[in-house]
């Protein structure tokens, strides 16, 4: 059985890493978002600007960040985030 | 040929995994192997059992369909993915796995039950699971029948079996009306996935998933070589849609040259030149001209308005020699970028009923957090995130996970609007793109025995997805119905008997209901997903991260999100007459039944006392003084 101060510990650990997810979620939606809402929009780009064999927009909104979430994925999971014992069990079968 | 093939040594390999899962799971407490594999899967397992569950079949079918149609917003549209795996995995997971071990759940509904200690809200929970998750069923079985029909098509062997199937059920009310390659290809789908997941259980899902996984990641990376090496590289690619405009729904008349005695039909997707004007379209049905006429009746026809597409087809595709299609009437354009140039390389991207687009900001935010959040908020992903081993495989399936989504979802993008230069037309039948588009780059490539492991990716999506919708509702009915409030004594053996028992009735059930086609396939698939996160996302982040969460609020919190989600579907369908959501404020639905959830919760939490300082001690190992501060 886990102790209360153990249990503690790891639970304010586990909302410490939740509300750094919710950032990173925030950051990546905001950048998304808001540079395509600016410059995705076809309405007046009858030619628009292509980067790398793709519309630019798509490398800036979408590729760009998609490389910096995944980075930042790697560094939460193995860099961040703590490792918990998850043994409490009290089987019931 | 290959297809059936493929598809036969697929299933001998899903079989054989079931069996050995069985065999493995003999010797470990039934219920808490055969719903959640002892709660001992390590990194790869439950990465790719997440990952598989999570693509269904959309992603293999409705998305390149989507990409083909709408272009390179749909890079936008699927943005929300790059953080699905740091957010549907590691939002919940780590907490979910320590509270389920600490109640001692196996199921969903029963973690909730025993962290409140009330009855009421894990019959709650039960109820909604089993009604959500029931529309997800059936929408996964008809997919898996749809792609089967696709994948066989015109497979002699088959095609003598539909025709079998339609002489013996035409005028059997309820199944009759459905076609005989579709009841065919459902009842072999589903009485495959309904036999091996009895048969094996959670480590058969698990371990098929894994199989499946690994199948749909290999395709899709053989299919972007392919693709990209076929069309002369991603800037020509995107240069050539730069100069496409959406193409136009016509009426036509088919005439032939000469009067002939034979009766001709010819098949949906057919092209023809146009009479008059150089043109071209493409047959969107079957079209009969009888013996001794020279007409058809008026057709559905798509006709392309891309000069370069028009060259393409004249030079390099077949048409029937003989026909020629008179465009009758005037045609139907798309409500947003008829005749626009670089519409498919911008937002909103075309769209043929929306005049404002396919995809406006508001609803693109609105994706974003739908792919993220109602992927946390799913309970047949909640349930394996109590089944990881340790800590350790989490961290390391998050970052698998982040790898094989970025592999999967963006070439899909790639690959598909490589797909728009390669195979005009498509829109007659989008959904078939996938399959052709694979056919198609194997056999230029001189390798067509590579098609069948490609066109494999698409069923194995919707098979590791069916399997895990029906052992959830299953394991709903066996742990939270029948050991909690019928038989709380029952042996193992009883249990046993029961599980696989309630499988099967929950696989045939699901059966049955499909077999008269249900319409709406994609918006019933949305609908139970939004749903079931509805319900599920907010009250399970407060059970974990908020001490102060009661009973009542989590009743408050499950009802308010599913209530939501059903008046703005309810709205949607008063408004179109058709099935589909109300997006309020440009909203999709998920959005404000999140909003109405959490207020519901913190209000419903307010207005009870606090849960015992034993539960508090128990699953947050902190006092309520403590809290306070």
């Amino acid at each position: 059985m886990q102790k209360p101060e153990e249990l503690g510990k790891s639970f304010r650990q586990s909302k410490r890493e939740f509300w750094v997810m919710v950032g990173i979620w925030t950051f990546f939606a905001i950048w998304t978002v808001v540079y395509n809402g600016f410059f995705a929009d076809g309405g007046s780009a009858e030619d628009p600007e292509i980067l790398f064999g793709m519309p630019k927009w798509v490398i800036i909104g979408v590729a760009v960040p998609w490389v910096l979430a995944v980075s930042t994925t790697i560094w939460f999971a193995m860099g961040f985030m703590k490792d918990t014992p998850l043994s409490n069990e009290e089987e019931t079968e | 040929m290959t297809a059936l093939i493929a598809f036969g040594l697929y299933m001998v390999a899903v079989f054989a995994l079931a069996i050995f899962a069985n065999r493995v799971g003999k010797s470990k407490a039934f219920v808490s192997e055969y719903f959640l594999g002892s709660k001992s899967i390590g990194l790869w397992a439950f990465a790719f059992t997440y990952a598989a569950t999570s693509a269904s079949g959309g992603s293999f079918m409705g998305f390149p369909s989507l990409i083909y149609t709408h272009g390179w917003v749909l890079a936008w549209w699927i943005a929300g993915y790059m953080v699905v795996p740091i957010i549907a995995l590691g939002l919940l997971a780590k907490r979910i796995n320590q509270v389920g071990r600490i109640a001692g759940a196996i199921t969903i509904p029963e973690l909730l039950r025993r962290r409140y200690e009330n009855r009421n809200v894990g019959n709650l929970a039960t109820l909604l699971v089993v009604f959500f998750m029931f529309f997800y069923l059936m929408a996964q079985f008809k997919a898996g029948a749809q792609i089967m029909a696709t994948l066989l098509d015109g497979v002699p062997i088959y095609e003598t079996a539909v025709a079998g199937v339609d002489r013996l059920t035409s005028g059997i009310p309820w199944i009759g009306a459905a076609d005989g390659d579709y009841l065919l290809c459902l009842l072999v789908f589903a009485v495959s996935v309904i036999a091996y997941t009895t048969f094996g259980g959670f480590r058969a899902v698990v371990w098929t998933d894994v199989m499946q996984g690994i199948v749909m990641g290999l395709g899709v990376v053989i299919m972007l070589v392919l693709a990209l090496a076929q069309v002369g590289g991603i800037g020509k690619a995107t240069r050539a849609l730069g100069e496409m405009t959406p193409p136009h729904s016509v009426e036509v008349v088919v005439s032939r040259v000469e009067v002939s005695d034979e009766e001709i039909r010819l098949s949906r997707g057919e092209w023809l030149e146009t009479a008059g004007e150089r043109g071209v379209v493409r047959l969107k049905s079957a079209v009969l001209i009888s013996a001794g006429s020279l007409k058809s009746e008026p057709a559905e026809a798509l006709k392309l308005t891309t000069p370069a597409e028009i060259d393409n087809v004249l030079s390099g595709f077949d048409r029937t020699p003989g026909f020629i299609a008179s465009i009758i009437g005037e045609p139907e354009r798309y409500a947003y970028g008829d005749g626009q140039k670089g519409v498919y390389l911008t937002a909103p991207g075309p769209s043929r009923k929306d005049s404002g687009g396919f995809l406006g900001v508001m609803l693109a935010l609105s994706f974003f957090a739908f792919w993220t959040f109602s992927g946390a908020g799913q309970p047949s992903y909640m349930v394996r995130q109590m089944a990881f081993r340790d800590t350790v495989t989490l961290r390391r399936s998050i970052v698998m996970v982040a790898v094989y989504f970025t592999l999967i979802y963006f070439p899909l993008v790639i690959i598909f609007t490589c797909a728009r230069v390669l195979l005009p037309g498509m829109e007659v039948h989008p959904d078939r793109v996938m399959p052709e588009m694979a056919a198609l780059l194997t056999s230029n490539a001189g390798m067509p025995w590579l098609a069948g492991l490609l066109i494999a990716a698409p069923f194995a999506a919707v098979m590791s997805s069916v399997d895990s919708f029906l052992l959830l509702v299953s394991s709903g009915i066996v742990r939270d119905v029948y050991q909690e409030s019928i038989n709380p004594k029952a042996t193992e053996k009883q249990v046993k008997r029961l599980s696989y028992f309630v499988t099967i009735v929950v696989g045939v059930l699901g059966l049955l209901a499909v077999m008269h086609p249900p319409k709406f396939l994609q918006h019933l698939i949305v609908f139970a997903s939004a749903g079931l996160g509805a319900c599920f996302l907010m009250p399970m982040i407060f059970t974990l991260y908020w001490p102060r969460t009661t009973s009542r609020g989590i009743i408050g919190g499950m009802l308010a999100g599913g209530v939501t989600v059903l008046i703005l579907y309810l709205i949607g369908f008063l408004i179109t007459r058709e099935f589909g959501e109300y997006l309020l404020l440009g909203l999709h639905p998920f959005v404000w039944a999140v909003l109405f959830s959490s207020i519901a919760i913190v209000g419903g939490s307010l207005s009870q006392e606090p849960v015992s300082e034993t539960l508090r001690l128990r699953y947050f190992g902190i006092s309520s003084e403590k809290t306070k501060r």
